[in-house]
């Protein structure tokens, strides 16, 4: 596939270096021990996993939203902690799409949208919500793009599974992103809606030459997008599988032979 | 039934009986009293035509007031809504400003309005005051209810970009509570009309300063004729505020429930 030949042309820089991280939600119960995880700048990168496996609070870990109680991380070389300046500022270029895509309902398509663009407005302009024309007009480009030209106007509520995921796309996209998270963003949708987003994220991931971590219930589906999957359980990276030319290359950790862990995380993924 | 409930009921009727005695709460002076509610009947029957202009001009009054009241109470209730909800803040600011809040809860808009006639005198703008603390503190209350139960998504989704919490609240907070503030603005306009009508009785304007003068020299004819005309405006307030809310506030309610 076309991207991945793409990525591996791009740089080698460690966009994302996580060593031995653990963390913990309750005392004494750890949602990651001891994880290690690098990816290289413009990577379409797939975290595979079952519920409670931890896979979640390692994107969460990249923008910040959590702290690991162990280990190192660097986002660009910068620690992701928003007591740093230098990092607060990044935020504003990693796009982070949540499970229940967190969409505004009561707002319009252009209005969730045009949330991307806050960290560029002033006081003043964002509370007057007077967003700049070029704003407006990059917004409205960016619709066209994922598929929703003409719907500026619809309420968040009133769009279908597809169309809401569109419109959380756009609006990462709209950060002018360095990274885009989304977390199980095409797990509740059929399957030719989920290709459609898929594509759309792999299609946005090559156009903005940006780094894509997407978390993933579905192995098959990773398989088929991502440069590289690490399949995270109780907590531990047990896989990493990279796509080099034709090649699958594996970094494994573990007791389980490789193809034991794909049966395992491809058996009971169709939904 | 456990031993424990038949207890509690038995409590329960011992201090009613007691209650009862001391208030001087007898069922019998109920019954006793009964053809005097005929006089009265027989008097409020004799309903006098020619004060319906005035009362249509004092009912206007009075609605007038209640509007001031609520819109000036809502518009202040909102910012403190956002101060008091505990998603929003930090303990040291919510916890001064619910406990201000409660404050003014406790008091019954007609003892607000006694306090702003010795402030600024009789008349309507005493009952205006009343009627935008009480207001006030209600609407907060409901407001900052509605604030702490946002959906936590969105908040995460777009405070993860790094945006200021005034940016949050301009445009999350805000525009995911709207949609119960019109909700909250009828039932509180159609429940101050009801209160404004009877701040009168203290002097602070509006209608039922005419139905207490009535009352008081026995008309009780002619202050039947202001009460029927509160009664009326009471039934087409009603109607109309189910009649807007059902229009507009089920229909967005029922597109958020939907997935």
């Amino acid at each position: 596939m076309t991207q991945r030949n793409h990525a591996q042309s791009i740089s080698t820089k460690k966009i994302i270096q996580m060593s031995d991280i653990w963390t913990s939600y309750d005392l004494g119960v750890f949602a990651l021990r001891g994880v290690n995880v690098s990816i290289d700048r413009g990577t379409n990168y797939a975290i595979v996993g079952q519920s409670g496996s931890g896979k979640s609070t390692l994107l969460k870990l990249i923008n910040g939203m959590m702290i690991p109680n162990r280990g190192t991380i660097k986002v660009d070389y910068t620690l992701p902690d928003m007591k740093e300046k230098r990092f607060r500022k990044m935020l504003h270029t990693i796009g982070y799409i949540p499970q229940n895509l967190g969409l505004v309902k009561n707002s319009t398509v252009l209005e969730n949208v045009l949330l991307g663009a806050l960290p560029r407005l002033g006081i003043i302009q964002s509370m007057l919500k007077k967003f700049p024309k070029d704003e407006v007009a990059e917004a409205k480009k960016i619709l066209g793009l994922v598929g929703l030209a003409g719907k500026e106007g619809r309420k968040a509520y009133m769009l279908s599974g597809g169309e809401k995921r569109r419109v959380a796309i756009a609006r990462a996209l709209m950060q002018k992103p360095m990274i885009l998270l989304a977390d199980e963003i095409v797990s509740e949708l059929d399957s030719v809606t989920a290709h459609e987003i898929m594509d759309l994220v792999a299609d946005a991931q090559r156009r903005f030459n940006l780094t894509a971590i997407m978390v993933h219930h579905d192995m098959k589906l990773a398989l088929e997008y991502a440069n590289r999957v690490a399949v995270i359980q109780d907590g531990q990276k047990i896989l990493e599988i990279g796509v080099e030319g034709d090649t699958i290359v594996d970094f494994q950790t573990g007791d389980m032979s490789t193809e034991e862990i794909m049966e395992m995380y491809t058996g009971d993924s169709k939904k | 039934m456990t031993p424990k409930s038949n207890l509690l009921i038995g409590v329960i009727v011992v201090l009613l009986v007691i209650s009862s005695y001391n208030v001087d709460a007898n069922p019998a002076d109920f019954i006793q009293g009964l053809p005097n509610l005929g006089i009265i009947m027989d008097e409020v029957l004799l309903v006098e035509p020619d004060l319906v202009p005035t009362a249509l001009l004092s009912m206007f009054e009075t609605i007038q007031m209640a509007f001031i009241g609520t819109i000036m109470g809502v518009v202040i209730a909102l910012p403190l809504s956002l101060l008091a909800a505990r998603n929003l803040n930090s303990r040291y600011v919510y916890a001064p400003v619910r406990a201000l809040l409660a404050a003014i809860r406790t008091f019954p808009s007609i003892l607000w309005a006694i306090l702003f006639v010795i402030m600024v005198g009789l008349g309507p703008f005493a009952g205006v005051l009343a009627i935008i603390m009480y207001t006030v503190g209600f609407v907060a209350k409901l407001q900052y209810d509605v604030i702490e139960t946002i959906d936590s998504d969105p908040m995460d989704a777009v405070g993860s970009i790094g945006v200021s919490k005034w940016q949050l609240i301009r445009y999350v907070v805000i525009p995911e509570s709207a949609s119960h503030l019109l909700g909250q603005l009828l039932y509180m306009f159609d429940y101050n009309i009801r209160q404004t009508s009877i701040l009168g009785l203290v002097g602070a304007g509006g209608i039922g300063f005419y139905i207490i003068t009535y009352i008081k020299f026995f008309e009780y004819g002619k202050a039947a004729v202001f009460m029927l005309v509160v009664l009326a405006t009471v039934l087409v307030v009603d109607w109309a505020s189910i009649s807007i809310r059902d229009r507009y506030i089920v229909k967005s309610q029922h597109g958020v429930g939907a997935k």
